[in-house]
């Protein structure tokens, strides 16, 4: 779709009670018990496990990539009757630099998990537009199958809606048959209804998903940030009919957190956006954390360091 | 490796990813009901009242119906006993510093923390309402309001200097209501320095429960006194000789009912009725968030008095979509599970419901039952008409002459004829009604600077006319002195007040909310007046004056006795004010009295005079529920700054509505 025949969807909009409805959504759904273990366990398979640290080596990404595959204990997911569901997480998430690797831990594991790679400058996105694209071919050529690119913040804050647009053409034509995931860095945005517009943008320049943070801002994903978001996605959804995918990253670290995630989606778009192909969590320790819940639920005991294995 | 103890359900969920019930336990609930041995009475002078023979009701859980405890019905001399407690405990909460009881009541605060699990449990076990609705709004609310109250009474010597606390303050409850609307009106009542007695409906412990913690508290055990017992004894506490003020929350024809029975009575009364909600959706708006507090407001449990929604037809169809969509995803269930968007809500909120369905059918009403009480009266037709009276009415910003075309003689205080002036009656108040309601939507839109302005240059006016008003003053039996004194404090007053309402402008508060709340002084719109006999001058002036500086529109009845100096007032009024802002109507004091207080289309109403003419309009008020300030006959010093030109003529002369303005990111 053209952006000037669309340009009252970017229409102006103001956002109020949302902070009043985000301090309600971890009290007022929460869940206990057998139902948290599921939700933990669904929770998994939403995850991008995501190392991006200058110090990646490629033993650093074998050992992710075996715990993508490996995400909870064998004997924990017996003991749930679990374990013959093939439970993994949605993806791996790497540097670009270090997709090789990924693909090649992987393939040694025997498994098809894509393996997700930053692009365009990540995290800032302060290069020259060639590189940027240059940037993505290189993924895509080393066997990336989901790209995610980071937007020009600086065209959001001046107003270039157009020309953010058009950049976001160019990612998705050099991604190919990737899958294209654009970071809008919310934290950086400056207002609710910048979010608002750029999520309208990026979906309507072709993105796959709309992923609120690269991780590396002051202020990641929070529950304002990804109600707009959410909203952006379903009115998209009723004014064109395509379900287009939600990742919050940055900033989720506990079993607790992910849950109040998965109850946000399922409130907002239902249930038909909690699957891998539209959702995702992107965490680096977070799955930790699950493993250890999983654990206590399991056994009655907390679990020790060492007791499971690191990611 | 430890045993396994999770269920089989896991895998089910895994694919279903439903939500499971988060239950809270009720049993702290059920321990403080066992203290009371399952039998509630009543809590008074902070001890539990349980006397013998009384019927009893039982108190249920409303999911299970199961039985939870039975609570004793209230009869007569129960109440009696509770305010005669409530009387004597204000002998020593009232004459207290308010520091001493501003400290009482964050004590009661402290208190509330302390117990509030077993209060959001209790109240949530019986009513059925979701618990995070009860644990973190009403309880939460509950203590702030305590300390904000608190703060209130720790500076009232100065804030209320001249104030004085009315006494027992007799509290009516409507069949449902939360603890926090209970809250909103014991806190600011026991501040003051009043004490109360609730009558709550039957089968409400949370309220009983509240009485004790306070009760427990030690110096001042009979300041809160808790009645629980059947609407029948709403009549017999409001008629208790030691209340002072009734605070009537409940249905509108209770409420009407309520206000003709204590019409003449001397306590007051005060009306919560209906208590509707007015929510607009404009296409301005944020739609989504607005479909949030629309769902928030009207299906949690936070609105009793229930919601109306009026949504802009342009976006109509947008709002709808999304208001289906979100109430699809409501969660109901039992009060005590954390999860619930909406709790059970009984069998009483049910009959409630039915009432105002009820309600809306039979709009008819009958306000002639007591109409004998204050009859026609006899007299007025003696007067025969008259060639050439020198005044007519002034209505509509002219002269006009009267309906019946005739006019009554004014005597001096020598007993001689000082001048004629028109008859008013039936005819001459609804069209001085209708005058003053076309004036109304202008004057009320000017700013008060505006306002201000005219008050003032009715003023120079008053001053340029100075000698003709002292003459007619001193043929009334006033000293030339005194005269010439009470024309210049009239103008004195309508300076102050036209100064007053251009200073008291409207106010911003910083509030717990996202945004900023205004709060705006808005006039009461046509405004009956009847003036006392005495001052004919001055009081006409100082009740005029704030009733045009907040923005009402009136239509005054002048001194009886002597009407000739309003009439004199109103020459430069036609010059100078806008036709139908102000009509002076005069006549026979009660017949006029009798047309405004039933007119329906009157807004408020001010009467000064006798105490069987205050009770008519107090019992006529119902009609409409205007509101009355009535003098029951007692004096008013109208040249004392207190009683002429007190704050208190400018809290009755406007409304506050408080406005919040909700703000994006």
């Amino acid at each position: 779709p053209r952006l000037h025949n669309r340009r009252t969807w970017v229409s102006e909009c103001v956002f109020l009670s949302i902070l009043d409805l985000t301090e309600q959504i971890q009290a007022r759904r929460s869940v206990k018990k057998e139902w948290q273990a599921a939700w933990l366990l669904k929770a998994v398979t939403f995850i991008d496990l995501t190392t991006l640290s200058g110090d990646d080596t490629s033993s650093n990404i074998q050992r992710l990539c075996y715990k993508a595959k490996y995400p909870i204990r064998e004997d924990l997911l017996k003991a749930l009757n679990m374990h013959d569901k093939g439970i993994t997480t949605a993806a791996v998430c790497v540097y670009p630099a270090r997709v090789c690797d990924a693909v090649k831990a992987l393939k040694a594991a025997g498994c098809n998990i894509p393996v997700a790679s930053v692009a365009t400058g990540f995290p800032a996105g302060q290069t020259h537009l060639k590189t940027r694209l240059e940037e993505i071919r290189l993924a895509v050529e080393d066997g990336a199958t989901e790209i995610d690119v980071v937007i020009n913040r600086s065209l959001v804050l001046t107003g270039q809606w157009e020309a953010l647009y058009d950049e976001i053409r160019q990612f998705r034509k050099a991604c190919g048959e990737a899958h294209l995931k654009t970071i809008l860095a919310t934290g950086e945005l400056g207002s609710l209804t910048n979010v608002y517009k750029a999520s309208m943008i990026a979906m309507m320049a072709g993105s796959d998903f709309i992923k609120t943070s690269t991780g590396k801002e002051t202020v990641n994903a929070t529950f304002p940030v990804a109600i707009v978001m959410l909203r952006a996605i379903r009115d998209f959804f009723w004014k064109t009919g395509n379900k287009i995918g939600f990742k919050p990253a940055g900033g989720i670290r506990s079993a607790k957190d992910s849950l109040a995630w998965l109850s946000l989606v399922k409130e907002e778009l239902g249930d038909e956006w909690l699957k891998p192909e539209l959702f995702r969590i992107g965490a680096s320790t977070l799955l930790s954390d699950i493993e250890r819940q999983i654990y206590h639920h399991v056994t009655g005991r907390y679990a020790a360091y060492h007791d499971l294995p690191m990611s | 490796m430890a045993a396994t103890r999770a269920g089989p359900r896991a895998r089910e969920i895994f694919t279903s990813l439903e939500y499971g019930p988060v239950p809270e336990s009720h049993a702290c609930a059920l321990a403080w009901l066992d203290t009371q041995d399952r039998c509630l009475g009543h809590y008074v002078n902070g001890k539990w009242l349980k006397p013998e023979h009384r019927n009893s009701v039982p108190c249920q859980d409303p999911i299970t119906g199961e039985n939870l405890a039975s609570c004793l019905q209230a009869q007569a001399e129960d109440v009696a006993a509770a305010v005669e407690a409530a009387r004597m405990a204000f002998k020593s909460w009232s004459v207290h510093p308010g520091i001493v009881r501003a400290q009482h009541l964050t004590r009661l605060a402290k208190v509330i923390q302390k117990h509030q699990r077993l209060l959001w449990t209790l109240e949530s076990l019986v009513t059925g309402r979701a618990v995070r609705e009860v644990r973190d709004g009403d309880v939460q609310l509950a203590q702030q309001l305590l300390h904000y109250h608190a703060i209130q009474a720790s500076t009232q010597e100065e804030a209320l200097a001249g104030w004085e606390p009315m006494g027992v303050i007799g509290l009516i409850l409507p069949p449902t209501f939360s603890f926090l609307e209970m809250m909103w009106r014991i806190c600011p009542a026991l501040a003051v320095g009043c004490t109360v007695v609730a009558l709550v409906p039957p089968a409400s412990p949370t309220p009983l429960l509240l009485a004790q913690l306070s009760g427990e508290l030690g110096p001042f055990p009979g300041i809160l006194n808790v009645i629980s017992g059947p609407a029948s004894l709403v009549p017999v506490l409001a008629s208790q000789p030691g209340i002072q003020k009734v605070a009537f929350c409940g249905a509108l024809e209770e409420g009407r009912a309520l206000r003709r029975s204590l019409a003449g009575e001397c306590a007051e009364l005060g009306l919560a009725l209906g208590m509707e909600s007015l929510l607009l959706l404009t296409d301005t708006a944020d739609l989504d968030s607005a479909v949030e507090g629309v769902v928030d407001a009207a299906w949690s449990d936070r609105g009793p008095g229930g919601l109306r929604l009026l949504i802009q037809e342009s976006v109509w169809d947008e709002a709808m979509r999304r208001l289906q969509e979100r109430m699809g995803r409501l969660r109901s269930g039992r009060g005590l599970d954390g999860a619930v968007d909406m709790g059970a809500r009984g069998a009483a909120a049910c009959d409630l419901v039915q009432h105002f369905v009820r309600e809306a059918q039979s709009q008819e009403l009958n306000y002639d039952t007591l109409a004998s009480l204050f009859p026609q009266p006899a007299g007025w037709a003696e007067i025969g008409p008259s060639p050439a009276p020198p005044y007519g009415l002034f209505v509509g910003g002219r002269f006009q002459a009267p309906g019946a075309r005739s006019s009554r003689p004014i005597q001096d205080s020598s007993g001689n004829l000082h001048g004629y002036v028109a008859e008013g009656g039936a005819k001459d108040i609804r069209g001085a009604v209708e005058a003053a309601h076309q004036a109304f939507p202008g004057w009320a839109g000017q700013s008060p600077g505006a306002r201000a302005a005219l008050l003032w240059a009715l003023a120079a006016a008053l001053e340029r006319r100075k000698s003709t008003l002292a003459s007619r003053l001193e043929r009334q039996g006033v000293e030339l002195k005194a005269a010439e004194a009470e024309v210049e404090l009239s103008a004195r007053r309508l300076r102050a007040w036209g100064a007053r309402a251009q200073a008291q402008g409207h106010t911003l508060q910083v509030a717990g909310l996202r945004g900023p709340v205004l709060r705006l002084r808005e006039p009461l719109g046509v405004l009956a007046v009847v003036c006392p006999d005495g001052w004919p001058l001055l009081a006409f002036v100082s009740l005029l004056a704030p009733a045009l500086a907040y923005g009402n529109t009136v239509v005054v009845v002048p001194s009886t006795a002597c009407p000739l100096l309003a009439l004199e007032v109103c020459q430069d009024m036609a010059t100078l004010f806008p036709a139908g802002l102000a009509n002076v109507v005069t006549g026979d004091r009660d017949h006029l009295t009798r047309c405004l207080a039933l007119h329906q289309d009157v807004q408020a109403m001010w009467y000064f005079g006798s105490a069987q003419g205050s009770q008519f309009v107090e019992w006529a008020s119902a009609g409409n529920l205007k509101p009355v300030w009535v003098s029951r006959g007692c004096p008013r010093a109208w040249d004392q700054e207190a009683e002429g030109a007190g704050p208190e003529l400018g809290l009755r002369a406007a409304r506050t509505k408080a406005l919040w303005l909700p703000m994006g990111d």
